[in-house]
């Protein structure tokens, strides 16, 4: 047993980490420090909006009630403190790469394959959950424009009362072909995406407000503490991507100051825009209303103004957005399986590029099938929460790294550095754990029972082929 | 055989004889310089149609006088007028009929110094010419007795690649010149928004040069069992952020040339430039060969049986 606990937490050595990505020196070193504190700001914020804020009400105002602007307060705090961990372990680890990468130099090998799964389910599973939100954007816009709705046979998962949920699964495919063919988002459309979705959300705010009846405050927190945490647990969701802004820490300029603000400002606009869109939203229509509403932020909106066009600016606004969301979330799927597969822990099917269009093509379409299964059949409440649980995980491994590398390796070079350690990272696994402790038993369940299988699948494949293991690269087991 | 350059009457017409003279006496051919005039129109009242085609006339005249004085005189060498209503038309009829093995443009005033680019007949006959087609990049020049030394081949890994890398280690042999075979490993941006890191596309990028080195190997072994052999074999692969930092990346020296292949889009026997050829040729700061397949696969079979 002790050869393999030592195999289980071998860990990957950086120089192997940076002389894999740097091809034979070919800008395999050092990245231009060239992002400021204004884009990396950008980089935070449109990685974050627009992947849960269109459709999460309709989810969490039935736990909460209207309680559940206090839930984004909460979820926003534990994404911020977690990012700021995020960002001292990225800058810990001189390649850059995801929390598996992370986990991986720092943690262990079994850990690495744990926080796997939980990205699995954080770019994977949110993939078909921001998909399935899609479709009941796409829907709204149809039947505004066109008076022409989606039948509930295709539009819809077999729990919903449908067949198959066509659209998301349309949408993922389109999204897996311009990845086949090597789109990838640039700065210029993230700066577009950003100024649409706030645009988008302001103006909710704006024509919303409008609809504010304080009665429907009245009854404001009819579920109590336990109602406010197991929303923030539902809305963590809407803060995935948070953790975008660290892993650019090599590019930023003087990252121990910009990175702090910009994780700290990010959070302060994407917060203080959900706490808007939320506060409106649930003063203009009382809580019982929000149960099983599609496109819930259009739809109210038709209802305060009285008219439609308001619903239709806004759905097509969520349309563009929540479609460049869908092909950057499976575009990092797609990048972190093949990292894993070139660390042979996966077989080598993940990590073979298609000489023509230089992409990783079998990777892409079994990502893409796999998440339009996803969103083709299970209901958004169940994907969401998914997504939650398995962010929450990797974030509570991350700070936990955070505090380890602490102890092992106090003496490596940080380009950041957690302000108030160790409360930092302490406040943020307890954070973690809080909002973990107050999902539904079914989710943890899941995941449990998720997080297993990667794990059988380590230790009867992965330990294995591990090319730690192989010997081409040299083990660092100490 | 013969070499066939394309005239225009202005400041880019010396680069496409340059060229020209450099090709033919690499492959020890004839050259033949062309250019094209449009054709009278039925005679109008004014008769001012005359006078435009006299100044026509004149300067086609003019060019050819002084395309002659480029051409140094120990090279065999013809020029003649062709009237054509379009200019790639022109050229490939007078290419037929002199069985011109090559065809020689200058680039685009449009494009940058030292660099390809194509102008509208170019344009035309990158999708139609039945014979390969070479570019000069903008201002190309080379000394009177200068030779073709190194041809670099692009080399995509795909299908059909071979053959083209067979086709031109045959030229390569046959005007004395180095092979070398490159590959262009182009990594785009990560979004950074992706938050799997900026080196993501490192990752990918990094496996497909370990495929194309593979690739690579395997077409050099092919070339060596070939009767002729070029004068040096040699494989790269050019890194950068975009095509023009990955071309670059291989280094570049006077007197070489660059072919690339057609696209399988277009048609076997013509020239059909693809989208990454495009890209290549426009980036490129030598001349290019655009061969079409059909002729990839003559030249080909060609190099493989030459026993000469």
């Amino acid at each position: 047993m002790a050869p393999m606990m030592q195999q289980a937490f071998r860990r990957k050595p950086v120089e192997v980490m940076a002389a894999e990505t740097g091809i034979d020196g070919h800008g395999g070193g050092q990245l231009a420090r060239t992002i400021g504190l204004f884009p990396l700001t950008m980089i935070g914020v449109g990685a974050t909006i627009g992947t849960g804020i269109f459709f999460i009400l309709s989810e969490a105002v039935p736990v909460a009630g209207p309680a559940v602007v206090w839930s984004f307060v909460i979820a926003g705090a534990v994404a911020g403190l977690t990012a700021l961990c995020y960002a001292e372990l990225a800058s810990a680890v001189p390649v850059s790469g995801s929390s598996y990468s992370y986990a991986y130099a720092t943690l262990g090998e079994v850990v690495a394959m744990g926080v796997a799964a939980c990205l699995l389910l954080e770019y994977g599973v949110s993939g078909a959950a921001v998909a399935v939100g899609w479709s009941q954007y796409l829907n709204q816009l149809l039947g505004n424009l066109f008076g022409f709705e989606i039948p509930e046979l295709l539009s819809q998962s077999p729990e919903g009362g449908g067949l198959i949920n066509l659209p998301a699964v349309v949408l993922i495919a389109l999204c897996a072909l311009l990845l086949i063919r090597g789109a990838s988002e640039s700065a210029t459309v993230n700066a577009v995406m950003v100024v649409l979705k706030l645009a988008v959300l302001v103006m909710f705010v704006v024509l919303g407000i409008t609809g504010w009846n304080s009665d429907n405050l009245a009854d404001f927190a009819p579920y109590g503490v336990t109602g406010v945490t197991g929303a923030a647990g539902i809305i963590f969701f809407a803060y995935v991507g948070l953790d975008a802004v660290s892993t650019a820490g090599e590019e930023v300029k003087n990252p121990r100051r910009t990175m702090p603000i910009a994780i700290v400002l990010a959070l302060l606009i994407v917060t203080s825009v959900y706490v808007a869109v939320a506060l409106v939203a649930v003063a203009a229509q009382p809580q019982a209303g929000f149960e099983g509403q599609e496109a819930g932020l259009a739809a109210i909106l038709e209802n305060v103004v009285g008219a439609s066009w308001p619903g239709t600016v806004l759905a097509a606004g969520a349309i563009v957005s929540i479609f460049s969301v869908t092909l950057v979330v499976i575009y990092g799927q797609t990048r972190i399986l093949f990292a894993i597969g070139r660390d042979g822990m996966l077989p080598s099917f993940f990590q073979q590029v298609n000489a023509r269009t230089r992409t990783p093509v079998n990777n892409t379409i079994l990502v893409a099938v796999v998440v339009g299964l996803l969103a083709g059949f299970l209901p958004i409440n169940f994907l969401a929460e998914m997504t939650s649980i398995g962010t929450l995980v990797a974030f509570l491994v991350v700070s936990i790294g955070v505090i380890v590398l602490r102890r092992t390796a106090p003496d490596l070079p940080r380009g950041f550095r957690v302000p108030g350690y160790p409360v930092t990272p302490i406040l943020s696994v307890l954070g973690c754990l809080w909002i973990i402790n107050n999902l539904r038993p079914i989710t943890i369940a899941v995941f449990g029972i998720w997080v297993a299988v990667v794990l059988v699948w380590y230790f009867t494949y992965g330990i294995r082929h591990s090319r730690l293991r192989a010997g081409d690269v040299p083990g660092d087991v100490s | 055989m013969t070499v066939l350059v394309g005239l225009s009457r202005d400041e880019r017409a010396p680069a496409a004889v340059h060229l020209g003279v450099l090709l033919a006496r690499s492959l020890d051919d004839d050259l033949l310089v062309c250019t094209v005039v449009p054709p009278p129109w039925p005679p109008g009242m004014g008769r001012v149609d005359a006078e435009y085609q006299d100044y026509l006339d004149r300067s086609a005249q003019e060019a050819i006088e002084r395309a002659r004085e480029l051409v140094p005189p120990d090279r065999p060498a013809a020029f003649v007028v062709a009237r054509a209503r379009s200019t790639p038309v022109g050229l490939l009829d007078v290419a037929q009929e002199h069985g011109a093995r090559l065809l020689v443009l200058g680039s685009s005033t449009a494009g940058v110094l030292g660099r390809v680019a194509f102008g509208s007949v170019a344009d035309r006959l990158l999708h139609t010419s039945p014979l390969p087609l070479v570019l000069g990049p903008r201002g190309f020049r080379c000394r009177r007795d200068a030779t073709v030394r190194r041809v670099t081949v692009a080399y995509g890994a795909t299908d059909g690649a071979g053959e083209l890398v067979v086709a031109v280690a045959g030229m390569a042999a046959r005007v004395g010149a180095a092979l070398r075979v490159a590959s262009f490993a182009v990594r785009p941006h990560t979004p950074l928004t992706a938050g799997v890191g900026s080196r993501a596309e490192d990752a990918v990028a990094s496996e497909w040069t370990a495929d194309v080195e593979r690739a690579q190997c395997a077409v050099l072994k092919e070339v060596e069992r070939l009767p002729r052999q070029p004068s040096g074999l040699e494989a790269v692969v050019g890194h950068g952020t975009d095509w023009a930092g990955a071309i670059e990346d291989i280094g570049w020296d006077d007197g070489e040339l660059l072919a690339v292949g057609s696209s399988t889009a277009g048609p076997i026997e013509r020239v059909f430039i693809g989208s990454r050829s495009s890209r290549i040729v426009r980036h490129s700061p030598v001349p290019v060969v655009v061969v079409p397949r059909g002729a990839a696969q003559a030249l080909a079979e060609r190099a493989e049986n030459d026993v000469g």
